[in-house]
């Protein structure tokens, strides 16, 4: 199984000389099994990578078919959606699975994002391509092609987000984005669902000093991560949704603090190659 | 009068090494008169570094009103709003003025942008006080002490509006987004391809057109959306926007000294714009219009050395 992070940026996009080993793109993760199968998580701007890169393949001529999952839907998860070039193909199959926040339909709010005082596409009737939407219930088990897929309620400031665990050629990959746990203690959701993955995506947008004066904001420390990464006893972390404030220089740093910290090999998500995990 | 650039890019913001020199963040263009009052063109993603800029210079003083023009509210040109840092200061005052484009009023489009689905938090509990004003294409405004804004309507998918900004004795224009006015009338509905345009659609392109050059007529400085080159052009016409050449043909001969390309296409690489530059730069030159391409931070005096308002 193979993981290609498309866009790592937490909240805002940065474009700029600072951001540039790690990249500035919002979140988008492509996981592709050794069959070829993928699932894409997240439509931040790193989908549109991801989009230019399908289009040289059958999604150009239709025939592309590809699992989307959403962990919530605030803009940098979704505003790569307008612009994710497979949609605008007849014939292409995508579907979007995710939470329905608070009620509203995630349909809806997709239509929402596309209506047309915000965008000139006027809805997700007009996407070229087969666009199904199925909201997901908590703790369920997804029905991903080629994937073992389970999902988990996570806390998310004044929202929920949905957790996933997504397991293929006998490797899983456990990605936690968008998370805050009350009083820093990690639920019981977010170990079960990291619990013993060989690779641990975790946001982890703050270093622990700029933590203190974003507490509530719905984002971790470096310290959660490291804690749900020690305590579900994962082969691997990667710390991710960095802040849009951290250049690279600061990430690095980052890194070197958080691996005095704890044994668990770690790295920062970067717009890199794919990795094998 | 001086501008700033801090988005120049159209669509959606576009990190990495092919943005690096031109910039990747979406449209947003301070204004300052010589006097230092403050105007802002367009929110797109550029607008959090210029928020942070603002904040730094606004200090503790709890008593700063900003203005910030939207030429429309598709997402490159509002999503910067949520991320203003101004807006969480506590006094400060945010007039926003836009075309009211449906029935819905603007607080509540603008607000949407907002909604819980989209951003922790609602603009009914940011600290700032936010005001709204209708925008009324034909109809000019003031902003005091320094600013007289000219409304023009433009052609683009649901409708947008470009502005000249008179001030200090000169003038600006910002023309985004918009497409030429032969070949589409853009409307309140999708286009999955050109749609061609009726007797009566003609006739309305004729007089967007002939309004947009009186606007033009003898201005200093236009920003215009140029989105696309030509080949480019020709494979999207129903996309809504422009290529320098279509801007270069609407202001010969009308007295603009300088034209600045703007809204790039999130495609168009450093090398890409580099040849662009050197490609209009000439081809304004045959025209007596100065070329410019815009990029990120930069900085240019308006009326500085021709203009016909300057004067004793």
């Amino acid at each position: 199984m193979k993981v290609r992070f498309w866009g790592v940026r937490g909240s805002f996009a940065t474009p700029g000389p600072h951001f540039l080993r790690y990249g500035g793109n919002t979140p988008a993760v492509e996981i592709a099994s050794d069959s070829g199968r993928r699932v894409l998580i997240d439509l931040g701007t790193g989908a549109t990578e991801l989009g230019k890169q399908l289009m040289t393949e059958e999604f150009a001529e239709g025939k592309g078919s590809l699992p989307i999952l959403l962990t919530h839907t605030h803009l940098d998860h979704l505003q790569g959606l307008p612009f994710f070039t497979p949609f605008f193909i007849k014939g292409n199959q995508i579907q979007i699975l995710g939470a329905a926040p608070s009620g509203t339909p995630l349909a809806d709010v997709l239509q929402n994002q596309l209506n047309g005082h915000y965008s000139p596409l006027y809805g997700l009737e007009n996407l070229a391509a087969g666009v199904r939407v199925d909201a997901v219930g908590p703790g369920s088990s997804l029905p991903v092609e080629g994937f073992e897929v389970q999902s988990a309620v996570l806390p998310h400031g004044g929202m929920a987000v949905l957790g996933f665990r997504i397991t293929a050629d006998g490797k899983s990959i456990a990605y936690l984005s968008d998370v805050e746990y009350p009083l820093g203690e990690p639920t019981a959701e977010a170990l079960a669902l990291a619990r013993g993955a060989d690779l641990l995506i975790h946001d982890a947008m703050f270093s622990d000093a700029e933590y203190e004066s974003r507490a509530g904001w719905g984002h971790s420390a470096v310290s959660s991560a490291i804690a749900v990464a020690e305590r579900a006893g994962v082969g691997q972390l990667a710390l991710f949704h960095h802040s849009p404030d951290s250049t690279d220089a600061e990430i690095d740093s980052i890194v070197a603090d958080a691996r005095r910290r704890t044994s668990i090999p770690l790295f920062a998500a970067a717009e890199t190659s794919p990795q094998e995990v | 009068m001086q501008v700033t650039f801090w988005g120049v890019r159209g669509s959606y913001p576009v990190p990495g090494p092919d943005t690096v020199r031109y910039g990747g963040h979406t449209s947003c263009v301070e204004v300052r008169s010589d006097e230092g009052a403050c105007l802002i063109l367009d929110a797109g993603t550029g607008l959090r570094a210029l928020g942070q800029r603002l904040a730094e210079e606004q200090g503790t003083s709890p008593s700063w009103q900003y203005h910030v023009i939207l030429s429309h509210v598709h997402w490159d040109h509002i999503q910067g709003l949520p991320f203003f840092q101004p807006a969480y200061m506590p006094g400060t005052r945010i007039a926003i003025y836009a075309l009211r484009a449906a029935a819905d009023e603007l607080h509540k489009v603008i607000g949407g942008i907002t909604r819980h689905e989209f951003f922790p938090v609602p603009l009914e509990a940011v600290p700032a006080d936010f005001e709204f004003h209708e925008v009324t294409p034909g109809k000019g405004f003031a902003i005091p002490p320094d600013f007289e804004i000219a409304p023009v309507a433009l052609n683009h998918p649901f409708g947008a509006v470009g502005y000249r900004v008179r001030c200090d004795g000169t003038s600006l224009a910002y023309i985004s987004d918009t497409a030429p006015f032969d070949r589409v009338l853009h409307k309140q509905h999708f286009l999955a391809s050109p749609e061609e345009p009726s007797e009566e659609d003609r006739r309305v392109l004729d007089a967007m057109r002939a309004d947009l050059v009186s606007a033009l007529r003898g201005t200093d400085t236009v920003i215009f959306d140029t989105h696309f080159l030509p080949e480019e052009f020709e494979k999207f016409p129903h996309w809504g926007h422009s290529t320098p050449d279509h801007a270069l043909d609407l202001m010969t001969g009308i007295g603009v000294r300088r034209l600045v390309l703007y809204h790039h296409a999130p495609s168009h690489s450093d090398k890409v714009m580099d040849s662009i530059e050197d490609t209009y730069r000439r081809k304004g030159n045959e025209r007596g219009v100065q070329v410019v391409v815009a990029r990120e931070r930069m900085s240019l005096q308006i009326g500085q050395v021709t203009d016909p308002g300057v004067g004793p």
